[in-house]
């Protein structure tokens, strides 16, 4: 009960404030209350890889994601392939816009003549006949994919993120 | 309750629970997101709080609860709210989940449904930490067709969830609630004569109630006039049908894979049921259960036939004088709900009407997830069209919420802010008394039931029964047969009733204790006075004379022995 009573309070703070209180704090154990001083910043724990370990699990516990691409789906039928296919789109689709908030980087109609709104090489890719100076816009391909925001949530020390699915043992 | 600063309505329902609430300086009523666990380590706050338990590592209420017992069902606590109404069982024992393996703890229906009020009050709290829960005026909702018994118990998880005593407010008339606050204009919408039948569906239960229109000294008056049975039958019950049809098709089908069926049906149903939806059949793959995902798949499809086809038994267009088939009772019965026998929800509507003798509705207000589906608010009106009746359909609100939103609206009612239904208690209450006649080996004696509470009798009243006293020896314990009726409701108290028949059911026996004040067995004589609190709870007294009183409380253990 003090768990599920600390993970809401934790869960409030952070939604009202933006932060923990330090009481909060002292009972996660991430600082000793005593010190009254904040300790300093500890090292991050967190690596860039976490994320997309993190995100891995999170596609293959909501859509199998991980079962389909490491399975040799070359006996099957494409039939098969198909339906497994299409039941696990929706979970997969689900849970990339629950967890990430991705949206075109055009929001134009593919085909017809934009505006780059960008000089930025990694957000407009000019393909073509391109001249010296990049032009000011192009017929529009592909409207690309950017993330403007992400909802992960938050991994605990605890946590091992390296196993992307337990494994599973049923008992009669 | 002088310094709340809000009104809360919490529908504490079979599958799902909702809690709504409104500001008393403002005056309208919002939803509040209930923030639960709904993966491990990732707290969301959802529309819903799922109404499961999952017991061990530790306590876990809502989402995650519910995906973990698809897993390892016995260690979930699911319908506890179903147990709560179940005459059969000792419902403050721990007896639930039922099918708990070994070492794992059992818990009572009463504790289970303690333990989603009090998750309800956590997260309230974290939110409000200036205004608690329990010093807000609470309104919890049950099903009409509670009993006494259940309506106390249900009283007693807020209490032991540390909710003190909250108003209980039944849940059609909740529905009805929300859809008045939703209409400014309900006054133009109904008119004096008009028979509103509320229809609930829910994932579990299915309930009845009829609300008349009637006027007094110019102004519009709403009357809650009867209320259904507690039938056991609801949206699951229609999903696990279509789940198999279509196992029957596949073959052999593992528990687990009836489970993923089970949820894959729920959404191809509501896809199938969408008028917007043109295809004849949605797939409802079963995929592999290891990592072989592609090579283990049962590939399977949901077709309108088979919807068509369940949806014919469970809303079967019947005539108006069918009655539901009788409940067979073998004489030993496993451990288990008391699921309705006939699933044709058409069939137990019919009955509701014509038992209670009441004229055909002019409207219906529908409630509960299963009634999303036009179709099936269509087929309701077609039954009740084929039966004479020309009754249109109360629209507009939303059918998840309804019930704690309105919960929420007859908080305000109660501070004057919006129009009350005039209901009372929903049963006609009577006390078994066993006939002096002389003993004939191997009969019992005839049993007469007294009547001491009439249907209809209002919230915050009291009535001193007429007629007969009883003289009770002080210092033993003395208890009573309770008996109840939802039909009859035109027994005034003092009236005695020589033949038993269905019309009445039997409640747990009421026990009264009598302390021994100075010398033993002393008897007194003693009349009933029953008593209808301000929050909707009938008590019966034993009144002395002198004006000694003692209450009557209800024995639900003593049921499992008989």
């Amino acid at each position: 009960m003090s768990k599920i009573s600390l993970a809401f309070r934790c869960f409030f703070a952070m939604l009202s404030h933006g932060q923990l209180t330090p009481e909060l704090m002292a009972e996660l154990g991430l600082f000793r209350k005593k010190d009254e001083k904040p300790a300093p910043p500890p090292p991050p724990a967190v690596k860039v890889s976490d994320g997309a370990l993190q995100l891995l699990g999170i596609l293959q516990r909501d859509g199998r994601l991980l079962d389909f691409f490491l399975e040799d789906i070359a006996a099957y039928s494409d039939d098969q392939v198909g339906s497994a296919a299409r039941s696990m789109h929706g979970p997969c689709r689900e849970a990339l816009n629950r967890y990430l908030t991705i949206a075109p980087v055009i929001d134009g109609v593919e085909g017809t003549f934009v505006q780059a709104p960008s000089k930025d090489p990694a957000m407009v890719k000019f393909l073509g006949n391109v001249p010296a100076t990049a032009p000011s816009g192009g017929m529009l391909r592909h409207r690309g994919w950017a993330v403007k925001d992400v909802h992960l949530p938050a991994l605990t020390p605890k946590q091992n993120i390296t196993v992307l699915a337990p494994a599973e043992l049923e008992v009669e | 309750m002088g310094d709340a600063r809000f009104v809360v309505g919490i529908d504490l329902g079979t599958t799902n629970s909702a809690l709504a609430f409104a500001d008393l300086s403002a005056g309208s009523v919002e939803a509040f997101a209930i923030p639960q666990e709904v993966n491990p380590g990732e707290i969301r706050a959802e529309a819903l709080l799922p109404s499961f338990l999952y017991l061990l590592p530790e306590r876990l209420v809502g989402e995650l609860a519910r995906k973990r017992g698809v897993e390892s069902a016995g260690r979930l606590v699911a319908s506890a709210k179903s147990w709560l109404s179940h005459a059969g069982v000792d419902r403050t024992e721990a007896i639930l989940p039922i099918a708990a393996p070994e070492g794992v703890e059992r818990i009572s229906p009463v504790a289970a449904s303690a333990e989603y009020l009090r998750h309800l009050r956590t997260a309230w709290d974290q939110a409000h930490p200036e205004a608690p829960l329990a010093s807000q005026e609470v309104i919890v909702t049950v099903p009409a067709s509670f009993d006494e018994v259940a309506r106390e118990l249900t009283l007693r998880a807020a209490a032991e969830a540390g909710l003190g005593e909250p108003t209980l407010l039944e849940e059609p008339q909740a529905a009805f609630y929300a859809w008045v606050g939703r209409h400014e204009d309900w006054r133009e919408r109904v008119a004096v004569g008009d028979r509103i039948l509320v229809v609930d569906i829910g994932g579990g239960t299915t309930d009845f109630t009829m609300i008349a229109v009637t006027e007094q000294n110019g102004a519009l008056q709403l009357e809650r006039v009867a209320v259904g049975e507690h039938i056991l039958l609801g949206g699951d019950n229609i999903d696990l049908a279509l789940a198999r049809t279509v196992a029957a098709r596949l073959g052999r089908v593992s528990a687990a894979q009836l489970q993923q069926l089970w949820a894959n049906c729920r959404v191809a149903k509501e896809q199938l049921l969408d008028p917007e939806f043109t295809g004849d059949e949605v797939p409802v793959t079963i995929l592999g259960r290891g990592t072989g995902l592609v090579g283990g798949t049962l590939k399977a499809a949901l077709t309108r036939a088979d919807v068509s086809q369940v949806m014919e038994g469970f809303f079967p267009l019947v005539e108006s004088t069918d009655m539901p088939a009788r409940q067979s009772r073998a004489a030993v019965q496993e451990i288990g709900l008391p699921y309705a026998t006939d699933a044709a929800v058409t069939r137990h509507l019919a009955k509701f009407l014509s038992v209670n003798g009441l004229e055909l509705p002019t409207h219906v207000l529908f409630n509960g997830g299963v009634l999303h589906a036009p179709a099936v608010r269509e087929r309701i009106l077609e039954a009740l069209r084929h039966w004479g009746a020309s009754a249109r359909p109360l629209e507009g609100e939303d059918l998840m919420q309804a019930v704690a939103r309105g919960a929420a609206y007859y908080g305000l009612a109660r501070h004057g802010r919006g129009i009350r239904i005039r209901g009372g208690i929903p049963r006609s209450y009577y006390i078994g008394i066993q006939s002096s006649v002389p003993a004939v080996p191997g009969f019992a004696p005839p049993v007469r039931a007294f009547a001491v509470a009439q249907f209809g009798m209002e919230e915050g009243s009291d009535i001193r029964i007429p007629g007969r006293e009883f003289s009770l020896v002080i210092g033993e314990p003395a208890e009573f047969q309770i008996f109840s009726s939802a039909v009859r409701k035109d027994d005034a108290p003092g009236t005695m009733i020589d033949d038993l028949t269905d019309e009445l059911e039997e409640l747990p026996s009421m026990e009264v204790h009598f302390p021994a004040s100075s010398g033993t067995h002393e008897r007194v004589r003693v009349s009933f006075e029953t008593v209808v609190t301000e929050t909707g709870l009938l008590q019966l007294w034993c009144v002395a004379p002198d004006g000694r009183r003692w209450k009557l409380e209800f024995n639900v253990r003593e049921r499992i022995a008989a």
